[in-house]
């Protein structure tokens, strides 16, 4: 397709399936930054004026995401997935359709006795939530802006929040998966039970994908109890050493806590600015009974400094949650880019210390917090000293240099989430051959 | 390739005493826990990677079909060779290569019995989580396979969810490494994808597995109900409660009967089902959820409910459970086990259906099974000398098998498909569906060198014989 965007044909084609409403053509004028545009997706931050084009489109049904993907492959178009506009569409690349999943948001099941449920891909997390928390269920993801983050941008980035610690991550419940294959054929894994291994674990493969191998249309899942009360305790350290110490005693204890989050100096200064002493938190949610409860105290001894619950424990886990969202506004260059490393538990310290060595003196601002009792940091960084090279490249420099190669770094909202190359490249190639062979979804770009 | 030369081959490449041809030998080789037979043309017992890696370079040279092999509990069929295959037996790669107690992950050679490791990390307070009740023979590479279950699996996962690494050899001979210690791997999640893949993508050397820290205090429930729709109804009830119990079995009367004549663990022979339930966790927590459970089970119209007093106890009641097949193994020369799910809620119907199935064909059908995830194991008695037996047993499995999926379930919850359920996968799955799987399984083994004629159905498929297969044993198989 030409660099000025897709054809008329095109968009007479897809209004055919979709409806006039749901085909939209990119504005003529696009700015560099932020910008959200209508109902398509959000501009890659920084990534000034687009190379392409591309006409947004929102099937409402997995038929009509299928016979999109079939004229995408028969007329070599190249496919951008977008969910509520968290995972922006990189435009540094060239991009013919992008593809809102909004309207895919009919619940297929809700087995609340069964503690299942299965919603389409435009379904937002807060949405999902708030249908089965009437019922004193709960799904266990807790991603960033749930109010805007679909299920299918879930998926996808195998994205999390501090219940990460406790449930486990999107793949460990995530039951079912139906899907478009980049190459169009309507598909499906798993199915409605929590136990099943009927043919290949599809779900495996698509989560953490990117969208590059298939359109997800909806997902089951598997739903937990809600806590009928949690309770929050921090404790405070002078160093990050300490501070991992206290988590090991933690792991080591009887205690199973929903969430055992690190927030560091930094990080406690972008959630709440006018807090200036440096200290390391280690934040504790438990739920349980007062008998439980106060069994967490007495375990977690006089480490203790402050307890939470009611308004102003939800406020802190969700400023977690979002960490390191803040007013726009604010921003010197991508506020929200998260570059998260994932590592056995015990190395989690030699990131924190990749992690000051990538401040360059005091010229590049990095904050993190994390899921340390499974290995896992989230950090931010932003330039202090204008002079510095793009921040991120500083860190995953660094995280290389401190940890080896092979050490898993994933960065939200970049154009490219695997800065260090998969091991895997290989099989994984055989895989998106397999699904997409004509390189529809995302191109060649991230496989 | 003539077979004899192959044979030299392997042992060239395993050594003189690690291959099996002798027909009395084979024997050995040709059945699994389920109920078909093939007897291999040889058997090959790698000691390490490398020799894996020559092996399948040699079966992708020659031709031969490979089909990898644990300690053969399986009940699907997944570990038995097609005729003209070699089995690759892993009873000499059974090596705990390490145990890293900080990050709470072990690395382990597929022929590592499962039991045998949650036993030698112990003393560091660890286990591994998935528990099927083969766990004293089944090896760790078996359930990788599988992506076995067990009872625990219900608050903890089934294999799945506690293997983070792979060394993987591809048909072709190659090694590969996927994920490693750490939980999450950058990439595609083919740890994931490749656990339960049944053999048919790639032959597992080394598997990473996630510990888990033994719980403070475990209390061990036994529901006792006067009828089996009284305990059935009880599963749900539980869950309604916000209670997740570690694990939640259920015996019927008639099983129980059968179980306590060979295991004495102490069931009421009188009962017409029992509950076996499992609390785990903080001290407190479990006591507070014993008591709950125990108000839910005598809500649901429990006669009684037990709690074994101490560690022996807990052991018999739960030897009842493991060995519950065995001891219906006394009653007929076999039996036929099924694997259906269906969600919680449908238990009570399922039951009433499997129950109108035995007595429309004359089959004495027990019920022993994994009620808290809905995961039924239906155990068909018969007597397999008798082909018109085991055909009628055949009928009446997959008559209960599609009324699990009419339910809104499936055909299998942790035995896997292997050859006995290939052909009820159209039950589930869409030819899109299966021609989806196909390609992948084809984008690694094309050829069908691994494990062919597993998974997939027999029946026609559009693209099944996509990347030509010159094996006879291929299209012997319908592919």
């Amino acid at each position: 397709m030409s660099a000025t965007g897709v054809s008329l044909d095109v968009a007479r084609e897809l209004r055919a399936i979709c409806g006039d409403k749901h085909v939209v053509k990119w504005p003529e004028r696009a700015n560099s930054g932020t910008e959200q545009v209508g109902w398509l997706a959000k501009l890659e931050p920084g990534s000034g004026s687009p190379p392409s084009r591309p006409i947004g489109v929102a099937p409402a049904s997995a038929e009509e995401v299928a016979a999109i993907l079939r004229i995408a492959n028969e007329r070599g178009l190249r496919v951008f997935p977008a969910g509520g506009g968290e995972a922006c569409v990189p435009l540094r690349e060239h991009a013919d359709l992008v593809l809102n999943t909004a309207r895919l948001s009919e619940v297929e099941h809700y087995d609340h006795a069964d503690l299942t449920v299965g919603v389409g891909a435009g379904t937002t997390v807060a949405q999902l939530n708030a249908m089965v928390g009437a019922d004193h269920l709960m799904f266990a993801a807790d991603p960033p802006s749930p109010e805007r983050c679909t299920i299918g941008g879930l998926l996808v980035t195998a994205d999390h929040g501090p219940l990460r610690h406790g449930y486990g991550g999107v793949r460990d419940y995530c039951i079912g998966v139906r899907f478009v294959s980049g190459d169009g054929r309507r598909a499906k894994g798993g199915g409605r039970v929590v136990k099943n291994v009927a043919g290949y674990d599809l779900m495996k493969l698509l989560i953490g994908s990117y969208g590059t191998l298939a359109i997800i249309t909806s997902a089951s899942f598997k739903l937990f109890p809600a806590p009928r009360a949690t309770r929050t305790f921090l404790a405070e350290f002078a160093t990050a050493i300490e501070a991992l110490q206290f988590r090991d005693r933690v792991m080591r204890s009887p205690l199973s806590p929903m969430c055992l989050e690190l927030v560091s100096p930094g990080a406690r200064k972008l959630m709440r600015p006018e807090l200036i002493s440096d200290i390391w938190v280690m934040c504790v949610r438990a739920a349980g009974s007062d008998a439980v409860l106060a069994r967490y105290r007495k375990e977690l001894g006089s480490a203790i400094t402050r307890e939470l619950d009611g308004d102003s424990e939800s406020k802190m886990w969700r400023a977690i949650e979002d960490f390191p969202l803040r007013p726009e506004s604010e921003s010197l260059w991508a506020p929200q880019l998260r570059i998260h490393v994932v590592v056995p538990p015990r190395d989690v310290m030699r990131v924190i210390e990749a992690l000051e060595k990538a401040k360059w003196g005091d010229a590049i601002g990095i904050a993190m917090i994390g899921r340390v009792g499974v290995g896992h940091v989230l950090a931010t960084a932003w330039p202090i000293n204008l002079e510095v090279p793009w921040p991120p490249g500083v860190v995953v420099d660094e995280l290389k240099k401190s940890m080896g190669p092979g050490v898993n770094v994933r960065l939200e909202h970049a154009a490219n989430p695997w800065p260090i190359a998969p091991a895997n490249l290989t099989s994984m190639q055989a895989v998106k051959h397999a699904l997409d062979p004509n390189n529809v979804l995302r191109g060649r770009s991230l496989v | 390739m003539h077979f004899p030369a192959v044979v030299d081959q392997l042992r060239k490449i395993a050594g003189r005493d690690a291959v099996l041809d002798r027909p009395e030998d084979l024997m050995l080789y040709e059945y699994d826990a389920g109920v078909r037979k093939c007897t291999p043309a040889a058997v090959v017992f790698p000691l390490n990677t490398e020799h894996v890696s020559q092996i399948l370079k040699l079966a992708s040279a020659s031709g031969f079909p490979v089909v990898a092999r644990g300690a053969g509990t399986g009940l699907s069929g997944g570990a038995i060779a097609p005729e003209g295959g070699v089995v690759l037996a892993f009873a000499r790669m059974n090596r705990i290569l390490e145990v890293d107690a900080e990050n709470m992950r072990a690395v382990v050679q597929p022929g590592v019995v499962n039991q045998q490791l949650s036993d030698n990390v112990a003393h560091l307070g660890l286990y591994f989580a998935p528990d099927p009740s083969s766990q004293k023979a089944c090896t760790i590479g078996g359930n990788v396979a599988e992506n076995s279950g067990g009872p625990h699996t219900l608050a903890y996962g089934v294999t799945v969810n506690h293997v983070t690494g792979l060394t993987v050899v591809m048909p072709s001979g190659e090694v590969v490494h996927f994920g490693g210690k750490a939980a999450e791997s950058s990439g595609y999640d083919l740890t994931g994808f490749f656990v339960g893949s049944e053999g048919t993508i790639g032959v597992v050397t080394e598997i990473t597995v996630r510990l888990l820290r033994r719980p403070e205090q475990v209390a061990t429930l036994l529901g006792i109900f006067e009828t089996i729709d009284d305990g059935a109804r009880t599963v749900s009830a539980i869950t309604a409660a916000g209670i997740t119990p570690a694990a939640l079995e259920m015996l019927d009367g008639w099983t129980l009967r059968a179980v306590e004549a060979a295991c004495h663990a102490g069931y009421p022979l009188d009962a017409g089902a029992v509950l076996l339930i499992e609390l785990e966790g903080l001290a407190e927590q479990v006591e507070e959820q014993a008591e709950a459970v125990r108000e839910v089970c005598f809500q649901q119209k429990a006669r009684e409910v037990r709690r074994a007093k101490d560690e022996n106890e807990r052991a018999l009641l739960w030897k009842g459970r493991k060995n519950a097949f065995a001891a219906l193994g006394r009653l007929a020369p076999s039996y036929y086990s099924q694997d259906g799910v269906v969600p919680r809620t449908k238990i009570p119907a399922v039951l009433q259906f499997i129950q109108g199935v035995a007595q429309k064909y004359g089959l004495r059908i027990g019920n022993i099974f994994h009620a808290g995830d809905g995961n039924l194991h239906p155990l068909i008695l018969f007597d397999p000398r008798d082909p018109a037996q085991l055909e009628l047993v055949q009928t009446a499995g997959t008559e209960i098998l599609e009324c699990c999926v009419s339910m809104g379930g499936s055909i299998t919850g942790e035995h896997g498909v292997g050859l006995e359920k290939r052909n009820l996968m159209p039950l589930l799955f869409t030819a899109d569906d299966l021609d989806v799987m196909l390609s992948l399984r084809n984008a690694f083994n094309a050829a069908g060198v691994l494990n062919p004629g597993k998974l997939f159905p027999t029946t026609r498929m559009c693209r099944e014989t996509t990347g030509p297969s010159t094996n006879p044993v291929l299209a012997a198989e319908g592919m």
